[in-house]
C-alpha cells in the first residue's frame, strides 16, 4: 500500500489517515491533539474534523495536547507491526498488560475512541514513526 | 420454509427469578443434548450465530442461545420499576436465572457454555449446581476478573455506544476476520446500557478465589477455553483457574481473543469440538 510522495513514516501516516475511508466517514467531530511518545522521538498529532492538521516531530516542551500515549520501545515495536503480538495489539491491551500509559484527559480519548482506534492501527502499516 | 431460511428459530419463554418476571428470547437449532449458550456482557445471542448454523454441532446437540434479560430481545423485568434503580448483576441472580431458564425449558442434563461473564457464571454454576449440568465450558473465564467495572461505559459526556464497542475492540485478535470483528463491534453498540451493570458481576461480585477446590468435576466436568489475545482473562488466568479445580481441563486457543464464537467461529470450532469430546469421554 504505497502512497505517492510519502518518504517518511510520519508523512505516510498522515496520508493514510487523511485518505482512510473509515476515519473520513466517521471523523467529522475528530478534533483533538495527542502525543505519541515513542522513546527516541515524540510525535504531536493535531486533528481537526478528521484531518491531520499538523504532525510535529519532537515538539517543544510547552506545546499543549489533550492526552499522551507512552510506552517502551518493545511495546511500540509490537504495536506497530503488521500483526501485533498478544497484549501489544491495542491501547487497552497494552495499558492493561504492558508498559503503555494513557496520560492527560481520558475523556477526550473516550469521546474519540472509535476513530482514534482506527487511526492508531495505521501504525501497523507505517511501522514506528521514528 | 423457503430455501432462503436456515433451521434456526426464535421463541420467548416466561422465566421468574428472585421475584423478577422476564420474557426471555432465545434462538435454537439442532437435536440432541442441550448446549445452552450465554453471550458476553453487554451483548446478545447473535454472537452464537455461526454455531447455531453449524450442522456438525447441531446434528448432535440442541444449541440454545438466549438473550439474558436487559439484552437483545429480552426486556428488563415486567413486574418492577427497574428504571428507578441502578442495574448491577449479582452472582445469585445470574446463576438463579440460568437454572430457572433451564427449568422453564425442561432441559435434561444440559451442557452450559458461556464466554467472558458467561465463562465466569459457568464456573459459578459448576460450583453451586453440579447436579443440574452434564458439564460446563467456561470460555474466557477465571476465578476472579477485576478491572472492567468502569464508569466510562456510561459517561454522559462520551458516546456510550461507541465507547462500549470500541473499548472492547482490542479484546479481539488481529487475525480474526474483519467482517466478524465488525459484527461483534456492532452488537456492542446496542448493549451499552446493560454493559456496566453486567461488569459489576464480572469484575466485582464474581469471586471464586479460595473456593475452586470445592468444584466437583466428577459430577460436572469443567473444560476451560481461553484465547491468547484476551487481555482481560488471559491464558495465565484461565490456566491458574483450571489448575485450582481438581480434574478440570484447560485449552489455550491461538490467534483468538475474548469473543471466540463471534470473532472467528471456524477457528473456535476446533477447540469447542475438543471440549465437547472431553466432556463426553468423562461422562459417557
Amino acid at each position: 500500500m504505497s502512497s505517492a510522495g510519502a518518504t517518511t513514516a510520519v508523512e505516510r501516516f498522515r496520508e493514510l489517515s487523511d485518505g482512510d475511508p473509515e476515519i473520513q466517514a466517521h471523523g467529522r467531530y475528530f478534533s483533538c491533539s495527542y502525543l505519541l511518545d515513542m522513546v527516541d522521538h515524540r510525535f504531536l498529532v493535531r486533528m481537526h474534523r478528521g484531518k491531520v492538521e499538523e504532525l510535529v516531530t519532537d515538539p517543544g516542551p510547552l506545546e499543549p495536547y489533550d492526552f499522551a500515549i507512552r510506552a517502551g520501545r518493545e511495546t511500540w515495536e509490537g504495536f506497530c507491526s503488521e500483526v501485533p503480538p498478544p497484549m501489544c495489539h491495542g491501547i487497552w491491551s497494552a495499558t492493561f498488560r504492558r508498559d503503555m500509559t494513557l496520560e492527560g484527559d481520558h475523556l477526550v480519548i473516550m469521546q474519540n475512541l472509535r476513530v482514534l482506534t482506527r487511526q492508531l492501527e495505521l501504525l501497523r502499516i507505517t511501522g514506528p514513526l521514528g | 420454509m423457503t430455501s432462503a431460511h436456515d433451521e434456526v428459530v426464535g421463541r420467548y419463554v416466561r422465566v421468574e427469578v428472585e421475584g423478577a418476571e422476564y420474557d426471555v428470547f432465545y434462538l435454537e437449532a439442532g437435536q440432541g443434548r442441550p448446549l445452552v449458550c450465554q453471550h458476553t456482557a453487554g451483548c446478545h445471542n447473535h454472537q452464537w450465530r455461526e454455531l447455531l448454523r453449524d450442522p456438525d454441532i447441531t446434528s448432535r446437540y440442541r444449541v440454545i442461545a438466549y438473550d439474558l434479560p436487559r439484552h437483545g430481545k429480552s426486556d428488563p423485568p415486567n413486574n418492577t420499576e427497574w428504571w428507578t434503580s441502578e442495574y448491577r448483576l449479582t452472582t445469585d441472580h445470574f446463576t438463579g436465572f440460568v437454572i430457572a431458564f433451564c427449568d422453564a425449558l425442561a432441559l435434561d442434563e444440559p451442557i452450559f457454555m458461556g464466554s467472558s461473564f458467561g465463562g465466569n457464571v459457568a464456573l459459578d454454576l459448576a460450583h453451586r449446581r453440579p447436579d443440574r449440568f452434564h458439564g460446563v465450558i467456561p470460555v474466557e473465564g477465571a476465578d476472579y476478573a477485576p478491572g472492567f467495572f468502569l464508569d466510562w461505559w456510561q459517561h454522559p459526556h462520551a458516546n456510550a455506544a461507541q465507547v462500549s464497542a470500541s473499548g472492547t475492540w482490542d479484546l479481539m485478535a488481529p487475525q480474526s476476520p474483519l467482517a466478524d470483528r465488525w459484527k461483534t463491534w456492532f452488537y456492542y453498540t446496542q448493549g451499552s446500557e446493560a454493559f456496566r451493570g453486567d461488569l459489576y458481576y464480572y469484575s466485582v461480585d464474581h469471586d471464586l478465589r479460595g473456593q475452586l477446590g470445592e468444584i466437583d468435576t466428577v459430577r460436572c466436568p469443567v473444560v476451560m477455553l481461553t484465547g491468547e489475545y484476551d487481555y482481560l482473562t488471559t491464558p495465565e488466568d484461565g490456566r491458574r483457574t483450571a489448575d485450582g479445580i481438581p480434574g478440570a481441563e484447560f485449552l489455550e486457543m491461538s490467534e483468538i481473543g475474548h469473543f471466540p464464537m463471534s470473532e472467528n467461529y471456524p477457528r473456535f470450532k476446533g477447540y469447542l469440538e475438543q471440549a465437547l469430546d472431553m466432556i463426553a469421554s468423562k461422562k459417557g
